[in-house]
Formats: structure tokens, C-alpha cells, sequence
């Protein structure tokens, strides 16, 4: 009895089946990869080993195609333990459909030139989809899409249908398809179609194969988001590390750290101490025909006074707001409707706060591009996050707490003031941080009311401790920041950027883009790296 | 302590000490008037606001503290509505001069400002194909990350990808442009013979990129927040981990996900800079109509391109062209929105 339940369960993995269609399925992911890296130009499409690399993967993709037809013929006849359905299912057929229709269409009026009828060629091609997904049972439809699509594949290459010197233009589209993208782009299809073919044969189709090759399609497209943010990234670090590192020198060095004069003495007394010396041009210059290395110093400064006057404007704000829609307002209609403002905040395109900053803060501060329009223009875009975070964080207090220091007698704002926010402080914190990662890489609204010239060689100089007196109300003046530097353009790392681009070749080395780029990254980078990384903290924290 | 109702009865409850809460509002009412009328005096009535709440915390903090976060919460309302206001009054002139045009002409010349000629079609068409594009590569891909990563994924493999994805949404939209700008459209005139520099197509992959981590974040989310219970009783029916996502799981949460999709549709409207960057920005129609790989402009696109060049009328057609950016984003925002909570009325009356 226990020898015959186990048998039920592990049908379809049994040996030869599990090594034939296992094979199959990795054959059909290196496929995919190679023809991936070739269509990127990491792999040459040149001689490897005597042999063409395309014709090579052709061959490879044959004989996996071949083997996915015999898995299935093997299993149509029950030579193989399967438990395949009687179709390949309705979703399959709606899929199969899909492409037969487009693909019908594309061939009527393509290749066949047809002028009006092409339509019939689509209701063809999706009849043929759609009969090849429902008629056969589901191994053998699957082994004949599958394994019959790579087969094509493989032979189109093989006997010369596409050579090196096909392309194709269709009709209409600016575009010409040559041999040396078109053929990897089908084979990473075919590579793909055959990986989950196969995979779905491992588990011996039916309801257990499905689960299989929805988890591998769905896996491949996790791995390709990772894949995507490690290329784009390594790409840009790979590219703007050496110009952004260029020129850095350090040391320890024997230096005069401070001197004085002696009233009586009269004498200079020179105190010297090593120091450690950092000279990193790229991050400490600005742009000037004197420099040695062009840097991006006043970019960095604009950067970090614009996020800490985009803090300094929405955080209290959005944090007053949502203390008051969490703690006094009662949920009714007036709370629903600030929801409904904040949410339309936060997805109102960041260009459109450009267009407003620059409709209604410009005319009112300074009436040009100012430091201060910025900041308060990102500090608009900062504020709905904010607002939305710390309601949640709010929200997820529990109300125990509250209860508990009512009943002590705490009056509402002591409770809100002791118990509520130092609660929720942690979600606050860690919203307000990543919000201020994606504004400090926004351009699309600085680019309105902040910028002027794209290279400057000094950034706003806005720390400016001073007193002193003067003849107009109030007469005395004690300040820390610089007022004058609040009423002037910036630049940005952003727009410095894109001022890198739009200036064309000659103003800029490459090397520089790259460099900024990078810095750029590096600085929105961190912010979210040190965002996750409370959050991750503070819920290790409440866990434990 | 919370027996009053209604915004009088919160504000009116303060008797005793009634006269704090009022002097703030009254000052900080003074300042957004002077920040209206005369910009230029604002510090004067800033200077009484941070007196008087000095005065106020004081003497009673917590009316002090309820009347700002009171004001705090006005003044978030208030910015949508001088969002609105700003741009519906700066557009007008473009309204009044082009009519309706502005949004069907597509005969003659269609953006001519030496003309006073402005229509918006090209760049409507620019933004409707790049998101479309955007929304096939991101719909289909969005759902199935957050699948794998509220369903299927082990312990690590979902404590790589959450940050990965995160991180992904942190890329500023100007490197992809970049990217875009000096890689993919270099690649794509090497490799695929392309007439000019950009295509709708590049910007729309690109786009669908950048879409791609809030479909997957939002709609996670949504599928996180389908009830246990729900999925215990299929999978104790002896359904796999599969079909009890496809039939159970993905059903349930389908307006979350599909609020999830509209959400990133409209990140992929608004989207300005890798657009404005990869394009060639021609105040075209491509020609024919459905050449995904020739060149046109998109709402966005346009005004970053021409903010620098445009006055008078011209910034005004910007205006139009931000007016109807803002109210196509809204409307997704507002379909969005209403989706969800019906999903939550609906999911939280199983529980």
C-alpha cells in the first residue's frame, strides 16, 4: 500500500523522463543566455572553435528541440509515467491564439503583401493556435509548440533561410531586422519556450508540470529584474569610476596645524601635527579652464541644500498632517478627501510641479530661477510621501497605547506628544528617507526653477555666520544662513547630467558624464540603502 | 476629551485658552496673504508666526500644536488646489486662442508658434504609445515579480529581490535617460538601422523599466493582503501552490493588481526625463501613425524640451499641455484609488 501511494506521488519524475526533459530544460536556458549575451554584443557573433557561434547555438537548439518532440511522442504512446490533461487548457489556447493571430497578420500583410485582407491571415493563424493548444492531448501539444517552434528556429538558421546577409523592413516601421539581432532575438524565445516545455515534462505535465514551468517562467523574470539593476548599475560603475576617482591623492602628512603670534614675544609659534590629507578633485572641484580635473563640487552642494530645504518644508508639514487626519479629525468625509489630495499628489507627474513652481513660486521669489523655488518645489513633491508614510506609521500605533495613557489621566497631546509619535517615529524616519532618495534625483522640476548656468565652478554658499548692524528694521542682523544664496540659480547633480547630455559632445569629456552619472547614482544609492536598512533595523527591533 | 464633533466643535472646544490657537491661525492667515499679494513683505508676518507659536507652546501646547497640524493639513490640500488653479489660469490663453484644436487638429501645420499655431495630437500620441508600450512590458512582468515575491519565492530570495526592486525604483529617471541616450540609441541605429537618433519604442521600454518596480511593490501588496483563510481552504482541498494562486489568490486580489497597473500607467505618463532625453522631440506625427520606431514628442517631453524657448503663448500651450497631463494622471490616481478601497471593503468583510 505505502509502495503504491509513493509511486503515485513521484509519477512523471522517474528517471529516463527526468533526465530527458531535465536535459531539455537546461539546454533551453543556455540557450536563452547565450542568445542573450549575443543579441547584447557581450558574446562575438565570429568563429568559436571552427564553428559560427549561431550555428552553433542552432544545433544545440535542434537537438533539444529533437529531444523535447521524443519526450513527447514517448509519452503520447505511455512509454513514460506522465499524467498529462486532455488539452493544454483554455488560458494556453488564449496565449497560443494571441500569437497565431499576430503572427497571421504579420505574415498576410508582410510577407504576402496583402492589402485589405490581411486580417483573414491573423483569424487563420489564431485558428491554428488556438486548435494546436485544445485539440491534441496536452504532451503532445505542448512537445509539438515547444519543441516544433525551436525545430523552425534551429532550421531557419541551418539551411540558410536567414544568413548573414538577410534583413527585413517592414512595411511602414523605420526599422530593418538583420541576421545578427534578429536570429538571437528567435533564438531566445525558442530558448525560453523550450526551458518551459521541458521543465513542464519533468514534473509530468499535467497540474504538477504547470506549477513547475509557471515557477520557472516566473523565476526567470525575478532573476532578469535582478539582472537589470546589477548591469544598469555595474554598467555606470564600471564606466564613471575611473574619471570619477581621477586625480585623488592622499597621505599622512607633517602639517602646520595652527599659528599664532605671541603679544610680548612677538614671535610666530607654529604647532605642527600629522594630518591626514584627501584631495579628491572630482567631488571637491567645480568646472574651470584652470582645473586639472573638471569636478562636480557645486552640483554636490546644490544636491544637498536642496534635500535639506525640501526636509526642512515638507516634514513638519506632512508630519502635522497626518497627526492631525490620525489623532483629532474624525474618519468621515474631510479625511477621505486630504487622502484623496495627497494620493493625487504623489502620482502628479514631477514635471507638473516644475510647471507650477514655476507659475506661482518664481514670479513671488526673486522672479528667476532660485535655490529657494527649488527647494520648496521639492519640497511639494516630498510632502505627499510623508504625509502618506507617517499616517501609516500613525495608524499602525495601536490603540492600546493610547487607551492606556488616557487612562492615566495624559492629556491628548502629551499622549501624542510621549507615547504616539516617538512610536511611529521609525516608519516616519524611514519614509521621509526614501522620499528624499527619489527627489534628490528628480530633474524635471529643478529644471524649471532652480538652474542657470549648467557648469558652474562654485556651488551656493548658504552657511554664512555673521552679525552686525544696519540702518534699515531691525536694525540688527545676526544670521547663519546667506540670504543672497537662497535667491540665487543652482545646479544639481541631476541637472548637471542632463546639462551633459544637452550640451553636446564638445563641452564635455565622457568621462565626465560618466563621473557625474555615477556620483549621481552613489548619492540617491545611499539614501535608499540607508532607508532599507532602518526599516529592516526597526522591524528587527519590534519583532524581537 | 473627544465628545466634540465637527471641525466647529474642535475648534470651538478650546474655550479657555481659545485666543493661542486663534492668534497663530490669524498669523499664519496674514502670511499666505502677504505671500500673495506681496511676496516680498512675507518675512514680516513669518516673523509674528514664529513669535506667536513660540508664545502659544508656551502657553498652551496643545491647542498650539493642534492648530498647526490643523494648518499643516489646510495647507497640504491647499497645494493640489493651487496646483489646479495655477495651471488651468496659465493655459488659458492657449485654450482661448487654439479652442478644442489644441486637442484635435491634425491637419496642416501642427505646432508652428510663429504661427501661433499649437496643437497638442503629436504629443498626446507620443505619450499614448509610449505608455502603452510602457504597460506591456511593465503589466505583465510587475504582476509576475510580485507573484514570485508574495507566493512562490523562499526566505532569501525574497530578502534580495524586495531591496533589489526598491533600489530599482531609486535609479533616477535622468541615468536611465542617459542609458538610453548613449547606449540603447547608439544600439539601436547600429544594430537595427534606425533613420534618426530615438525611437517611441526605446522610450517605451525604457519607460516600462522604470514602471516596473511600483506594479510590482503595489501589487504585492495587494496579494499579501489576500486573507490566509482564503487560500488555506484551496490548498486543504488538495490544490497545488500554482492553482491556488491562479484561481484563488490572483482573482481575490485582481483589483489591488489592477489599481497596481493604473498606478504604474500613470508613473509612465508623467515620466519627463528619459524621454526627453532619448527622443528626438519632433513636433510630428510619425509617419504612418504606427511607426513605433520613428520619432515624435511626448506631453512631457514637451515642455522639458521647450520651457527654455517658450513665452507668451507658447508657455501658455505648455500649460495646456501640463493641464492635460495632470488631469489623465489624476483620473488613473482617483480609478486607482477608488479600486483599492473597494478591494479592502470586499477583502476585509471576508476576514
Amino acid at each position: 500500500m505505502a509502495e503504491t501511494s509513493t509511486s503515485a506521488l513521484t509519477r512523471g519524475t522517474s528517471g529516463s523522463l527526468r533526465y530527458a526533459a531535465g536535459a531539455v530544460t537546461g539546454l533551453g536556458i543556455g540557450v536563452l543566455l547565450a542568445s542573450l549575451l549575443t543579441f547584447a554584443g557581450v558574446l562575438p557573433t565570429g568563429v568559436v572553435a571552427g564553428v559560427q557561434l549561431l550555428d552553433l547555438l542552432a544545433v544545440v537548439l535542434g537537438a533539444g528541440a529533437l529531444a523535447m518532440i521524443g519526450v513527447g511522442a514517448a509519452s503520447s504512446v505511455g512509454l513514460l509515467d506522465t499524467t498529462p490533461d486532455h488539452t493544454a487548457g483554455t488560458s494556453l489556447a488564449a496565449v497560443f491564439g494571441i500569437v497565431g493571430f499576430v503572427a497571421g497578420c504579420l505574415v498576410a500583410a508582410q510577407t504576402l503583401g496583402l492589402a485589405t485582407l490581411w486580417p483573414l491571415g491573423g483569424v487563420a493563424g489564431a485558428a491554428l493556435g488556438v486548435g494546436l493548444a485544445l485539440v491534441p492531448r496536452e504532451d503532445v501539444a505542448l512537445a509539438a509548440t515547444g519543441g516544433g517552434f525551436a525545430l523552425v528556429a534551429s532550421l531557419v538558421v541551418l539551411t540558410g533561410v536567414i544568413d548573414s546577409g538577410w534583413s527585413w523592413q517592414p512595411n511602414g516601421l523605420s526599422v530593418v531586422f538583420s541576421a545578427g539581432t534578429t536570429v538571437p532575438l528567435l533564438f531566445s524565445v525558442a530558448g525560453l519556450l523550450l526551458a518551459w516545455v521541458g521543465s513542464q515534462a519533468i514534473a509530468g505535465f499535467g497540474t504538477q508540470g504547470r506549477a513547475r514551468g509557471a515557477s520557472l517562467l516566473v523565476s526567470a523574470n525575478a532573476a532578469g529584474m535582478i539582472a537589470l539593476l546589477v548591469v544598469l548599475v555595474s554598467f555606470i560603475a564600471v564606466r564613471g569610476w575611473g574619471p570619477m576617482t581621477e586625480g585623488v591623492r592622499y597621505g599622512l602628512f607633517w602639517e602646520p596645524l595652527t599659528w599664532f603670534q605671541v603679544p610680548i614675544w612677538e614671535q610666530w609659534v607654529i604647532v605642527n601635527a600629522p594630518t591626514i590629507w584627501f584631495y579628491w578633485p572630482f567631488a571637491m572641484e567645480g568646472v574651470a579652464i584652470s582645473n586639472p580635473v573638471n569636478g562636480v563640487a557645486p552640483a554636490i552642494v546644490g544636491t544637498v541644500w536642496l534635500v535639506v530645504g525640501a526636509v526642512t518644508f515638507a516634514v513638519p508639514l506632512g508630519v502635522g498632517t497626518a497627526v492631525f487626519l490620525t489623532e483629532y479629525a474624525e474618519q468621515g468625509r474631510i479625511t477621505a478627501l486630504v487622502e484623496i489630495a495627497t494620493n493625487g499628489l504623489w502620482s502628479t507627474p514631477s514635471v507638473v510641479y516644475g510647471l507650477f513652481g514655476l507659475a506661482f513660486l518664481v514670479p513671488r521669489i526673486g522672479n528667476q530661477s532660485t535655490l529657494l523655488s527649488g527647494m520648496i518645489v521639492l519640497g511639494f513633491m516630498l510632502l505627499p510621501l510623508v504625509v502618506i508614510t507617517s499616517r501609516e506609521a500613525l495608524l499602525n500605533v495601536p490603540d492600546e497605547y493610547r487607551d492606556a495613557s488616557a487612562a492615566l489621566g495624559v492629556s491628548r497631546w502629551e499622549t501624542i506628544k510621549t507615547i504616539v509619535l516617538p512610536a511611529a517615529m521609525p516608519g516616519v524616519i524611514t519614509g521621509t528617507i526614501l522620499g528624499v532618495g527619489r527627489i534628490a534625483g528628480e530633474t524635471a522640476p529643478i529644471l524649471l526653477v532652480l538652474t542657470g548656468e549648467p557648469f558652474p565652478a562654485e556651488g551656493p554658499d548658504l552657511l554664512d555666520f555673521s552679525a552686525g548692524f544696519t540702518s534699515s528694521f531691525p536694525f540688527v542682523e545676526v544670521s547663519a544662513i546667506n540670504p543672497d544664496a537662497l535667491l540665487q540659480s543652482a545646479t544639481a547633480l541631476p541637472y548637471q547630467l542632463f546639462a551633459t547630455i544637452t550640451a553636446g559632445v564638445g563641452d564635455v569629456s565622457e568621462g565626465f558624464r560618466w563621473g557625474t552619472a555615477l556620483v549621481l547614482l552613489l548619492v540617491v544609492m545611499s539614501f535608499y540603502a540607508v532607508g532599507i536598512a532602518s526599516r529592516i533595523y526597526f522591524r528587527r527591533k519590534l519583532d524581537a | 476629551m473627544s465628545t466634540e464633533t465637527g471641525l466647529s466643535g474642535r475648534m470651538g472646544g478650546v474655550t479657555d485658552a481659545g485666543h493661542v490657537g486663534g492668534l497663530v491661525l490669524v498669523t499664519l492667515l496674514a502670511t499666505a496673504v502677504t505671500f500673495f499679494l506681496a511676496p516680498g513683505f512675507v518675512v514680516y508676518p513669518l516673523a509674528a508666526v514664529v513669535v506667536s507659536v513660540a508664545y502659544g507652546w508656551l502657553a498652551d501646547e496643545a491647542t498650539t500644536a493642534r492648530t498647526l497640524a490643523l494648518a499643516a493639513t489646510v495647507v497640504t490640500v491647499l497645494v493640489l488646489g493651487l496646483i489646479m488653479i495655477y495651471l488651468v489660469v496659465r493655459s488659458l490663453p492657449a485654450f482661448r486662442t487654439m479652442g478644442l484644436g489644441i486637442l484635435t487638429k491634425t491637419d496642416g501645420a501642427l505646432w508652428a508658434p510663429s504661427e501661433a499655431v499649437y496643437s497638442l495630437v503629436p504629443m498626446m500620441w507620443g505619450t499614448l504609445v509610449t505608455t502603452l508600450i510602457a504597460a506591456a512590458v511593465a503589466a505583465p512582468l510587475g504582476v509576475a515579480g510580485a507573484v514570485f515575491i508574495s507566493e512562490m519565492a523562499p526566505g532569501w530570495a525574497r530578502n534580495v529581490l524586495k531591496p533589489a526592486v526598491e533600489a530599482l525604483a531609486g535609479i533616477p529617471s535622468i541615468v536611465y535617460g542617459f542609458i538610453g541616450f548613449t547606449v540603447l540609441n547608439q544600439f539601436m541605429m547600429d544594430e537595427f538601422a534606425l533613420p534618426d537618433f530615438g525611437s517611441l519604442f526605446v522610450v517605451g521600454g525604457v519607460i516600462g523599466a522604470m514602471a516596473l518596480p511600483t506594479v510590482v511593490s503595489v501589487a504585492e501588496d495587494a496579494i499579501t493582503s489576500v486573507p490566509g483563510p482564503m487560500k488555506d481552504g484551496s490548498l486543504a482541498l488538495g490544490a497545488t501552490g500554482w492553482q491556488t494562486t491562479t484561481d484563488v489568490t490572483v482573482p481575490a486580489a485582481f483589483s489591488g493588481i489592477s489599481a497596481a497597473v493604473l498606478l504604474g500607467v500613470g508613473r509612465a505618463v508623467g515620466e519627463t526625463m528619459a524621454a526627453t532625453v532619448i527622443l528626438a522631440n519632433v513636433t510630428e506625427l510619425p509617419d504612418p501613425l504606427y511607426d513605433v520606431f520613428g520619432n515624435t514628442i511626448t506631453l512631457t517631453s514637451l515642455i522639458a524640451s521647450q520651457y527654455g524657448i517658450a513665452s507668451g503663448l507658447q508657455m501658455s500651450a505648455l500649460f495646456a499641455a501640463g493641464v492635460v497631463l495632470f488631469v489623465t494622471v489624476l483620473g488613473l490616481s482617483l480609478g486607482s484609488q477608488y479600486i483599492e478601497r473597494r478591494m479592502q471593503r470586499k477583502l476585509g468583510g471576508s476576514e
